[in-house]
């Protein structure tokens, strides 16, 4: 009897952890479905199709979640994102592009409403996210690393479609596509902010991830660590605010 | 924290858990591939030989415009996807068999997908699941290469070629279903890879011929698939150890 009775409280206490860690991790589907009514189903639509009411007023499309396919991903081209970097779009918004910050939800609303987005593609049933790409420390900014990633740009072909001084008017600028056949141009590096983040990493972490529905593929098979961080100087050396930044001895703008 | 009152709330919820997790698990099981492919030697094995011709003449085809890099990729290329030679055999067709769900093992080696003067090569290949595809550049221009799933145009990867000589070998998804692969720095640049559950799959040459080999005795339905022609089936017999031949024609559209 004792130990039935040990065995049953075990089992309960197991539940109950095993309950709590789930609802910690991953968000509540049918709150999240809230939260997305109210605010994101004008732009991304009712069916996760991206198709919402506000959809045909914007240049730069909403996003299609059918696909399971996301820009700003922490994962090697072709996987899933993680939670976290769907998150992270939450939280920092989009650059350049209708969707905006949501800081302004709380923490257990964005983990809600990442769970019923997640519901809009079955791959996320099916398919586990790999794991990350691992981003060594930023070796510094210095006019020689520029110089160097301004010889990587030239070796990779960058120019192809993002011009010879980065303005985005390369050859293949023309035409371009997106996964769902809107037209897109690629991103005019001298401009200032970048879309998916201003800081180091985030430049880095784009070459390496792609950006998924998108022609920018992914570099990682053929761009050193070395190389990518000379890459990301002379990218950075591109932008006048980055320009701004070097001089205040900044490393990245805070976003 | 825990207290008499909700404990057996909580063990109620526990059973429904546990219920739920049954419930799940069968209609996982129920919803396997009734016949998963099975890898067994054959030792028996038949070929199929066979043709796709073109019925009618090739419609008329006009070389693609380059709008880009001309200086290396030239002014016009010809237009591949009605590849006709003088007795009407059919190229880059893709020929397989459906319904076939026991036999020879997947193949070792990779197959290829190659960026060469501004083009893919092969225009159309067959592939078993998960197979490992190795994407090489001859060109001195950027390409990259982009399979999308061809149903939903949802990416599978997106990898970047910067320079002549490179090459990387990435897998193929693990759930069958047809590939539309471009280059999105040459917009012209298309090829196909037609990913199925089993090895028996082969592309007609320049004549438009095909061989599948090492198929265990039995009747099957041989299908054949084209990017603009279309698809068509035969009914074809394999007998131990024999070569069948095979003709099928496919309508020019």
């Amino acid at each position: 009897m004792f130990y039935r009775v040990a065995q049953s409280i075990l089992l309960l206490v197991g539940a109950l952890l095993a309950g709590s860690a789930v609802a910690a991790n991953t968000g509540d589907v049918k709150t999240g479905k809230l939260v997305y009514e109210r605010y994101c189903l004008s732009c991304h639509g009712a069916q996760g199709n991206g198709q919402g009411e506000a959809a045909e007023y914007m240049s730069i499309k909403p996003r299609d979640y059918r696909q399971g396919t996301y820009k700003w991903r922490s994962t090697p081209s072709g996987s899933l994102p993680l939670d976290s970097d769907l998150e992270h779009t939450l939280l920092n918004g989009l650059y350049g592009t209708y969707m905006p910050t949501w800081r302004a939800l709380d923490e257990r609303s964005r983990r809600d409403v990442i769970a019923y987005i997640k519901t809009f593609s079955p791959r996320f049933g099916t398919e586990k996210p790999q794991d990350p790409i691992i981003i060594p420390p930023d070796p510094g900014y210095s006019v020689a690393s520029v110089a160097r990633g301004d010889a990587v740009y030239k070796k990779y072909n960058c120019a192809q479609c993002h011009g010879a001084g980065g303005q985005g008017d390369g050859p293949s600028a023309h035409e371009l596509k997106d996964d769902w056949g809107n037209g897109l141009v690629p991103y005019d590096l001298t401009k200032g902010h970048v879309k998916c983040g201003d800081k180091s990493t985030d430049i880095y972490r784009v070459f390496m991830s792609g950006l998924a529905g998108t022609p920018m593929p992914t570099f990682a098979d053929s761009l050193s660590p070395v190389d990518a961080w000379d890459l990301v100087h002379f990218i950075q050396s591109l932008s006048p605010l980055y320009a701004k930044n070097m001089a205040s001895g900044e490393t990245g703008g805070a976003r | 924290m825990v207290n008499a009152m909700s404990a057996g709330g909580r063990l109620h919820g526990r059973v429904a858990r546990v219920g739920i997790a049954i419930v799940a698990l069968t209609a996982l099981v129920a919803m396997r591939p009734v016949r998963a492919y099975e890898v067994a030697t054959v030792t028996n094995g038949g070929s199929i030989e066979g043709v796709v011709t073109l019925s009618g003449s090739a419609p008329a085809t006009t070389p693609i415009k380059v709008t880009k890099n001309q200086d290396y990729c030239g002014q016009a290329i010809p237009d591949p996807v009605y590849t006709v030679d003088g007795s009407g055999g059919l190229a880059n067709v893709i020929v397989f068999l459906k319904d076939i769900t026991k036999g020879k093992a997947a193949p070792t080696e990779p197959l290829a997908l190659v960026n060469s003067k501004c083009m893919f090569s092969p225009r159309a290949q067959g592939a078993m699941v998960s197979e490992q595809v190795k994407i090489s550049s001859e060109d001195t221009v950027l390409h990259n290469t982009h399979p999308q799933n061809a149903d939903t145009n949802a990416t599978i990867f997106n990898v970047a070629l910067p320079f002549k000589g490179f090459s990387v070998t990435k897998p193929l998804p693990s759930m069958p279903m047809m590939i539309k692969v471009k280059c999105d720095a040459h917009e012209w640049m298309h090829a196909w890879i037609m990913e199925l559950d089993h090895p028996y799959y082969a592309t007609t040459g320049a004549d438009g011929h095909f061989t599948i080999k090492d198929v265990p005795p039995g009747t099957y339905t041989l299908a054949v698939w084209h990017e603009a022609a279309g698809a068509n089936t035969a009914p074809v017999t394999v007998a131990a150890g024999q070569t069948t031949k095979s003709k099928i024609t496919l309508a020019a559209k």
